[in-house]
């Protein structure tokens, strides 16, 4: 079980480095200097311009570039070019925005891809598995921004029920669930109606194959009531990968909230994400990025422990 | 030159199966044929679509801002006068091109990276799908966003950003293919004649794994429209004053409440071009093999 973990451990460094990597790369081959952003041009003498790349660190070589840049990045000493405030503190103060919105986001997805997903794998070909179907491919094809604003248009332009930006209201403070929930409505379904449909065919495809294995025929030759069947052999048996699943619709997700929480108005890490990098903020697209990717990495390691601690196969294999 | 014969078997084998088996089932599929009908509607109107705009798409008709659909303006007009229902048209054309130029990259990608791995097998498989694992694991809207923004959007550098930041899961599908075929007898057949390790690839294993790339291919065009349009709608994607689905959709945002119309046709072509090829894909897949996981 030790090895099972320190080799998951092992397997996500490449990731974290591949994404820091890739995103330094594209900073450094970017065109345009950074430097020449942060001054204002009636004060850019060469001799200033010099000083202050040396200040910044920007004229050393470029791997000893990314690993202080890292090592900044981690101890909180790297500093957004915009504001000047460390790029973890920005962090800190969005990433509670964008973690609420994925949180209820996917208990909305679970809530409602298994039932759906188990009606239409005990009744396969059945109205409700093809409307099922139908519902998920539609799913798929909606450029969900667009339903956003569609939502916008009909809850807050025409009938004035939600509130279309923000997380709270101005004045307030905080994550109170009574005080925000009203402004995590309509993203956390446009962000839900997103990973939907992948969950639900993923789901019945895990639970059809639950169905068919021999325990289930075994359990039913037994004289166990159907209900038991379904609930007790099928259904448990079949969580353990949609589990997994959940856990690994992160990255869609938070693509997603790039763009719900511009939508939306949410200040969360999508937001902050896209502002740094159209105002050009290099050390803040680094933070959100990276963060992201560890974002990721974490919950793969916790769909891991989680299939450890569901499945004593993994845990004594 | 006795290489030439032999192995040609099995492709033909499959071009036969086509006509007979899997065509007639995507035939009578009616989904299916309604996906295909309403692919190549957009597909003719991304074609002819400059043709049959009423206005020239960026006209500002300046007694007619924000004027309701109806009349002279079919599909109404923007803030700025602008004839909805040309820029629309306008606008499917660069939406669908980037759609299926960036397919095409990813495709490539994926069919190379996945037929390396699966033939060769062994450390190139591992480091190969390791990579591919990384890349899947990344939330790549991030570097996309991050990368347009730095370098500045172009129409090429979407199309390049989109497909080679979608290619694993083609990849992924391409190795399972490659990895079953590369153990059937007529692989070892055609090895046993001399044949070289890329004349097995490109004459043999590549014309058995069309029909997974072609449904993986119907349904990247769909997420690349998509990503196109999420990317428009930011501002990142095609620039002003060139109309694209999703640059219109972004236009019409601040009049939501006076002008519904401005953002909710674009948004009903994206939402149905993808519905189309989506709905060709899943026919496809279900006509050659229902089992697929795709």
């Amino acid at each position: 079980m030790a090895g099972f973990l320190v080799r998951r451990l092992l397997a996500l460094v490449p990731l974290v480095f591949g994404i820091t990597a890739i995103t330094f790369a594209l900073l450094v081959l970017a065109p345009g200097d950074p430097v020449l952003f942060l001054i204002p041009p009636e004060q850019r003498g060469s001799a200033d311009i010099a000083q202050f790349r040396h200040e910044l660190g920007m004229d050393r070589p470029i791997p000893v570039q990314y690993i202080s840049m890292m090592a900044d990045l981690f101890t909180g000493r790297l500093r957004s070019f915009g504001d000047r405030r460390p790029t973890t503190r920005q962090v800190a103060e969005a990433l509670p925005t964008t973690l609420i919105l994925t949180a209820t986001s996917l208990a909305l997805t679970g809530a409602l891809a298994m039932p759906i997903a188990f009606i239409s794998a005990v009744r396969p070909y059945s109205a409700v598995d093809h409307a099922a179907t139908l519902f998920s491919l539609l799913g798929i094809s909606l450029p969900t921004f667009w339903f956003g604003l569609l939502l916008i248009f009909f809850l807050t332009e025409q009938l004035g029920l939600l509130p279309a930006s923000g997380i709270r209201p101005t004045g307030a403070t905080g994550y109170s669930p009574l005080v925000i929930w009203r402004f995590l409505i309509m993203p956390t379904i446009v962000q839900a109606l997103g990973i939907l449909p992948v969950l639900v065919r993923y789901a019945r495809s895990s639970l059809l194959d639950a169905l068919s294995q021999d325990y289930v025929q075994v359990a039913r030759s037994k004289g166990l009531a159907e209900r038991t069947v379904l609930l007790k052999h099928v259904a448990r048996n079949s969580l353990l990968p949609v589990l997994t699943i959940m856990a690994l619709l992160l990255p869609f997700l938070l693509s997603g909230s790039v763009i719900v929480e511009s939508i939306f108005a949410l200040p969360g890490l999508g937001r902050l994400a896209v502002n740094a990098a159209l105002s050009r903020d290099y050390p803040t697209v680094l933070t959100t990025t990276t963060i992201a990717g560890m974002l990721v990495v974490v919950s793969n390691l916790l769909a891991d422990l989680g299939y450890l601690y569901l499945d004593p196969r993994i845990r004594h294999g | 030159m006795s290489t030439a014969a032999a192995p040609a078997v099995p492709a033909r084998s499959a071009g036969a199966g086509l006509r007979r088996g899997p065509w007639r089932r995507f035939v009578r599929n009616p989904r299916a044929i309604a996906g295909a009908a309403i692919m190549l509607f957009f597909l003719l109107v991304a074609a002819g679509g400059r043709w049959l705009a009423p206005f020239p798409p960026s006209a500002p008709h300046v007694l007619d801002i924000l004027h309701p659909p109806g009349g002279r303006y079919l599909l109404g007009t923007d803030d700025l006068g602008r004839d909805i229902l040309s820029r629309v048209l306008v606008a499917s054309r660069v939406s669908l091109a980037i759609g299926v130029l960036s397919m095409l990259v990813s495709i490539l990608a994926g069919v190379l990276v996945g037929t390396l791995a699966g033939f060769l097998g062994g450390s190139v498989d591992g480091v190969l799908m390791r990579v591919t694992d990384v890349v899947l694991a990344i939330p790549v809207f991030f570097l996309t966003v991050a990368f347009l923004a730095l370098f500045g959007p172009s129409v090429g550098r979407l199309i390049w950003i989109i497909g080679l930041t979608a290619w694993p899961p083609t990849a992924r599908l391409v190795r399972v293919e490659v990895l079953a075929l590369r153990a059937r007898d007529f692989v070892t057949a055609v090895r046993a004649t001399g044949a070289s390790n890329t004349r097995i690839i490109v004459r043999h294993l590549l014309p058995n794994v069309v029909p997974v790339i072609v449904i993986s291919a119907t349904l990247r065009v769909g997420l690349a429209i998509l990503t196109e349009a999420g990317l428009s709608f930011l501002g990142l994607g095609v620039q002003p004053p060139q109309p694209s689905w999703g640059n219109i959709i972004a236009d019409g945002r601040e009049y939501l409440g006076v002008a519904w119309w401005v953002s909710f046709f674009p948004g009903l072509c994206v939402f149905l071009a993808v519905m189309g090829f989506n709905l060709v894909g899943d026919g496809l897949r279900d006509a050659f093999d229902p089992r697929l996981q795709i």
